[in-house]
């Protein structure tokens, strides 16, 4: 290929002439005229390309028919350029590409200007939803119940699925909106398309379009039509979706519909520690995460009676979990993922601690499984009175994972007080090995089991007992050998709950008790359809019937009102959206269990003897007769559901809604997502207007964004209250972000994926925080998320070159230049090279680093 | 006596032990920087890239891959053996050895993630073979390696930098392989695989090259930080000769670079054209030699708006690929009232 030399200096600003209309665009094409400066000006030269239509027969590249075809999706988007996609799309195009690579191609060129301007994430999206189309009508499916016939010829669609659309296929041909697909921001739909819509089983297209995707999720999940209706209403517009093992399995030949399973340990024997691993593959392989008590199974060094050997511990046992987990791909959509849970009595902690470190021995590293610590309050007191701490083998000490509260203090001081003990350490060393896996790995998540205990529904019996949480730290139900705990979950999108009074953004609380009421029907619902993968699981589900009713988007809701994520109304706020959640979702059981019937073990439930999640937070709600009025009903009709809120992660579920994640504070006002199918750019579009409106947003504040790391704190041009509200995770104190999870933890009878952000932590810091979050009465942590200590170099933005004039740090040292070396230092270089000396004799306490 | 007695400039000849006090705490500072960001082989996940190479890719993407994955496996040892040979003899000053000495490892470190990822992605012993003998049989890689080659014997005879030209013929080396081979061959090599990563596809391969990309992007600030402090103490080696000599070194690497790209897309890929790599290529050169402080010559624009995705924070779904963004050597006490 002929190379031709691009002149330096012949960029002129030419571009954007696509008139800024907003009902139209109309580029004016005028090839004499290149529009977007010098780079373009090589695609006109290349007119000789050509491209391959499906026919088989080439044709020349037409601009002007890309132009229209971008121009026709770019309606009412005021500040895309439709040409400037065409041509850099062609620009990119190579001799002979087929038509098709030409339509991706220019998708994925309007995707790639989202950071500049966050139009083009509608834009790629429409592009990519006018792509759907064409490829699910190229296989002569028009209408939604061709669709679901489609899905039976090919065995995809459950036959329960097809005959209710088949007779009602008109009413619900009617119901789909092909206007929603516009709510789509490009990374949601892309997410739908790559996988959550059905494919066809040889040629892997998509054999529906989004809409009618959502269409036979809401019809699986519903009795009637008007239901369906009602549903689909509330997913399409993105208001409230349910989560991804339901939007992957409804309407299917295999409806697994659950988010989560908790294992309770298995006994210490070999015949059910490796039914555990079979356990743990069937549940995976339907989308299932997986949670895994091993607190029952003896530590290293423990006599084996029948071989008279010594046991190797519970490390190999979790090595070959490791394997297995890697193993199960659910269905190519994603990866099996599995967190085991251990209390911190059990000799083997510490080997425990190590197992996702990245140096040692192989055969004692678990890279696919996640770690979680379930810690007993009595070790945090020992390690608040910096006491020490007796570790136990479990074949000697084998009742403790059965206790909580007073009864397993007694316990445990009993077995140390009878000489039990394995090994005895100082709290607060093990509990900096805690904090150290945290801070290296980020696992090892900190979940307390004394409070999951005594402020669950299920707990109100003797022998009734939470052993761990899930894979996500939000769900907290009661297992044993016969029962294996599952959890349904659905997201309320908090971003589509706004109304605007006056100009002024507020939530909207009618549509908030709406789309509660819903979704707990349909998690409901849920229960019922479920395919359960072992017995277990079954057995459990039918006499508890708990779901996870979450939220996501609230820190949408705090940019649209534009309040700082720490602002006590925005602490306010939040509470009390826990608290409307919590009252509408038990009022909706009440009343499905004055149609349906209570679940069977309501009677051995706290909620029936009138206790509420917030009694146990000692927290009195703010309008009490209406509690009571509750608290009476929940007593005389019982609950459908043992248990209803859960605040989940929301990973996939946001981005399909295009909304920041459950309770969490953004990560950056521009970051990428890494997902299975590409890295996407994600600016924050909520900045990018309030950037727009002080003319602020081009070149110079993007590659300024970018040089901070998606900071604003540095931009000096933004107001003050403004920097405050679109600070990130790395600059709201962590303080709040706790204080904030505890207010609504009282309204919240699961638990709540509480990620911890801290940029660059030292045990110190962590130390601290983990404590603090555990004295204001936090059930569960989450991920710690740290940042990298060195990073890539920007390549789309130039760094400040190194300033040549820094003067001779060994100056401060008493050093001496010798003779005829050019060490001058000035004055503030002398200042700065004290700061580095110090940093490195003293590098914990250094204030000129923090 | 408190006073110790260095050589007064990085760059003049020696041995030199002391490192109290320390002349260059920032070698020492990137030192540590570089420990904290250890990572190993065994962390990355291949097991969808096998799928996605068999399943997913053109004829022409694959072609692409392996060349790549070819060039990388040789690319790191050259720069290795550059560190040990010249780098590591000449620069003077015990952090800065420090540093390399760290440096080092991570360059093994790549060519033990290339061998792993040669091995899996070649299945074919022989076809294995003439992968890694690419330097010899493949020439637009030949061609890279020879422009290589001929900057490390350029001071291979150089035993001590004892006047100005030595000193210029050294700091020609070192611009060489930070600034055209590691900031430019890499550069170009890593926004290949940005681009099949933007489009979803080899997990394991971007994902290693994320961590090789951190590293390397170290490495190149060692150098130029290197490149700045010579500047510091001895301005005059940076006259006009040596700018012209820099220019005339970064146009060649471009076309090197082109000639490999001429090959690698060679079946065509939608997105990638050899006209943008080039202006990509430009955009990069432009940007080294105003890091080392010379006059840019291109001024083109960057035609790769998928690079931007590697210019901001990333955030791992874990369920779907494992988060990178973590510490090692992470230090300190327990206190239960450290502020947070």
């Amino acid at each position: 290929m002929n190379i031709d030399r691009i002149p330096s200096n012949g960029t002129s600003s030419l571009r954007s002439h696509v008139a800024p209309t907003h009902d139209s665009v109309r580029p004016s094409i005028t090839p004499s005229c290149p529009p977007d400066s010098e780079p373009e000006s090589g695609a006109f030269a290349s007119t000789s390309m050509r491209v391959t239509k499906r026919s088989g027969r080439t044709e020349p590249v037409n601009l002007d028919k890309i132009v229209r075809a971008v121009g026709r999706c770019a309606a009412g988007l005021a500040d895309v350029d439709a040409m400037r996609i065409a041509t850099r799309t062609i620009s990119g195009l190579y001799d002979g590409a087929t038509t098709s690579e030409l339509d991706r191609l220019s998708i994925q060129t309007a995707a790639a200007y989202i950071v500049e301007e966050p139009q083009y994430a509608k834009l790629a999206a429409r592009l990519l939803a006018t792509y759907i189309d064409k490829e699910v009508r190229g296989q002569e499916i028009q209408s939604f119940s061709q669709s679901i016939a489609a899905g039976q010829r090919l065995g995809l669609v459950a036959e329960r699925l097809s005959e209710f659309v088949a007779a009602n296929a008109r009413k619900l041909n009617d119901a789909i909106d092909p206007k929603r697909d516009r709510e789509f921001e490009y990374f949601g739909l892309r997410t739908v398309y790559d996988r959550y819509l059905l494919k066809h089983p040889e040629t892997r297209l998509v054999i529906e379009t989004p809409q009618q995707f959502f269409l036979r999720i809401a019809c699986a999940l519903s009795d009637t039509v008007s239901e369906a209706v009602e549903l689909y209403d509330l997913f399409s517009s993105l208001a409230y979706l349910p989560s991804s093992p339901t939007l992957f399995n409804a309407g299917t030949r295999h409806e697994q519909l659950s988010s989560c399973f908790l294992l309770d340990s298995p006994d210490d024997h070999l015949e059910t520690i490796y039914q555990r691993y079979a356990d743990v593959a069937m549940l995976s392989k339907f989308s299932g995460g997986i949670g895994l008590a091993y607190h029952r199974v003896r530590s290293r060094g423990s006599l084996i009676e029948s071989t008279n050997g010594h046991s190797n511990g519970i490390v190999p046992w979790l090595k070959t979990l490791d394997a297995s987990v890697a193993a199960v791909n659910q269905g190519g959509k994603r990866k099996g993922a599995c967190c085991v849970y251990l209390e911190p009595w059990h000799a083997d902690i510490e080997e425990f601690l190590e197992l996702r470190d990245n140096t040692g021995d192989e055969a004692s590293r678990t890279h696919n499984l996640n770690l979680a610590n379930w810690i007993p309050d009595l070790f945090m007191r020992r390690v608040e009175l910096d006491g020490e701490w007796s570790l136990f083998d479990p074949k000697i000490v084998p009742q403790l994972p059965d206790l909580f509260g007073e009864a397993f203090e007694a316990a445990y001081v009993d077995a140390e007080d009878r000489g039990l003990a394995h090994k005895k350490v100082k709290a607060r060393d093990l509990y900096a090995r805690m904090m150290r896996t945290l801070a290296q790995t980020g696992n090892g998540w900190m979940t307390f089991k004394d409070k999951s205990n005594k402020a669950c529904n299920q707990t109100a019996l003797p022998g009734r007992v939470v052993h761990l949480s899930n894979l996500c730290t939000e769900i907290l139900e009661v297992t044993s050998a016969g029962e294996t705990a599952v959890c349904n979950l659905g997201s309320i999108n908090l971003a589509r709950h706004v109304k605007t009074d006056g100009g002024r953004a507020e939530l909207d609380w009618d549509k908030l008790a709406r789309t509660v009421r819903v979704a707990v029907r349909q998690l409901d619902q849920v229960i019922d359809l479920n395919y359960y993968a072992i017995p277990s699981a079954r057995a459990s589900n039918e006499r508890w019937r708990p779901v996870g009713l979450g939220l996501m988007g609230l820190q949408d809701l705090f940019f649209q009102m534009r309040l700082p994520f720490d602002a006590p109304e925005a602490r306010e706020l939040s509470r009390r959206i826990s608290e409307e959640v919590y009252f509408h979702a038990l009022s909706t059981s009440v009343e499905l269990a004055a149609q349906k019937g209570a679940h069977p073990a309501f009677a051995e439930t706290r909620a029936a003897r009138g206790e509420l999640q917030f009694d146990a937070w000692g927290v009195v709600p703010a309008d009490a007769p209406r509690w009571d009025a509750l608290r009476r009903r929940v007593r005389e009709q019982g609950l459908r559901n043992s248990l209803i809120v859960a605040i989940a992660p929301t990973a996939t579920i946001a981005s399909i809604a295009g909304c920041y994640e459950c309770i969490e504070p953004q990560v950056s006002n521009l970051f990428k997502r890494e997902t299975l199918s590409g890295d996407f750019l994600q600016v924050n579009r909520y900045l990018v207007a309030e950037l727009k409106g002080l003319g602020l947003w081009n070149d110079a504040m993007r590659a300024r964004l970018k040089l901070a790391e998606g900071s604003v704190q540095s931009l000096e041009e933004l107001p003050a209250d403004l920097r405050a509200v679109y600070r990130t995770a790395w600059e709201i104190p962590m303080r709040s972000l706790i204080d904030m999870a505890a207010d609504r933890g009282a309204f919240i009878d699961q638990s709540q994926s509480l990620n911890l952000f801290i940029e660059n932590p030292n045990i110190g810091q962590l130390s601290s925080m983990y404590f603090y979050a555990w004295k204001r009465g936090l059930k569960t942590t989450y991920y710690l998320r740290s940042r990298p200590a060195t990073r890539i170099a920007k390549a789309t933005v130039e760094s400040p070159a190194p300033k040549p004039s820094e003067g001779d740090p060994r100056a401060a040292a008493g050093w001496t230049p010798a003779p005829g070396a050019a060490a001058e230092a000035s004055p503030t270089a002398t200042k700065d090279a004290a700061a580095v000396a110090c940093s490195l004799e003293n590098p914990e306490t250094c204030e000129a680093c923090q | 006596m408190s006073a110790v007695t260095r050589p007064s400039r990085l760059l003049d000849p020696g041995m030199c032990l002391t490192l109290r006090p320390m002349a260059y705490p920032k070698f020492f500072e990137m030192y540590r920087a570089g420990i904290k960001n250890t990572w190993t082989v065994e962390e990355i996940d291949f097991s969808t890239d096998l799928g996605d190479l068999r399943n997913k890719m053109t004829a022409a993407e694959r072609h692409l891959v392996q060349r790549l994955v070819a060039f990388f496996a040789t690319g790191d040892s050259i720069v290795a053996n550059n560190l040990v040979l010249n780098l590591y003899k000449h620069v003077n000053a015990p952090e800065a050895r420090m540093y390399l000495s760290r440096q080092l490892y991570e360059e093994a470190l790549h060519v033990q993630f290339y061998l792993t990822l040669l091995d899996t992605y070649v299945p074919d012993p022989e076809e294995r073979f003439r992968a890694f003998a690419a330097v010899e049989n493949i020439p637009s890689i030949k061609k890279k390696a020879e422009f290589c080659f001929r900057w490390i014997d350029a001071i291979g005879e150089l035993d001590a930098l004892d006047s100005c030209a030595k000193r210029r013929q050294f700091l020609l080396n070192l611009v060489c392989f930070a600034a055209c081979i590691e900031g430019l061959f890499f550069f170009a090599a890593f926004a290949y695989v940005y681009f099949l990563r933007s489009r979803g596809l080899l997990h394991g391969l971007a994902g290693g090259t994320n961590w090789v990309f951190r590293d390397e992007s170290a490495h190149m600030a060692f150098a130029f930080e290197v490149v700045a402090t010579v500047r510091r103490e001895e301005p005059d080696l940076f006259d006009a000769s040596f700018e012209e000599d820099v220019a005339r070194m970064m146009a060649e690497a471009i076309d090197c670079e082109t000639a490999f790209a001429e090959d690698l897309l060679a079946g065509g890929i939608a997105g990638l054209s050899v006209r943008d790599v080039r202006r990509y290529l430009e955009v990069v050169a432009d940007q080294r030699l105003a890091t080392l402080g010379l006059a840019k010559r291109y001024g083109s624009k960057n035609p790769f708006p998928f690079m931007d995705l590697q210019d901001v924070q990333e955030l791992a779904n874990f369920f779907e690929r494992r988060v990178s963004a973590y510490q090692v050597g992470v230090t300190g006490e327990v206190a239960l009232d450290a502020s947070f």
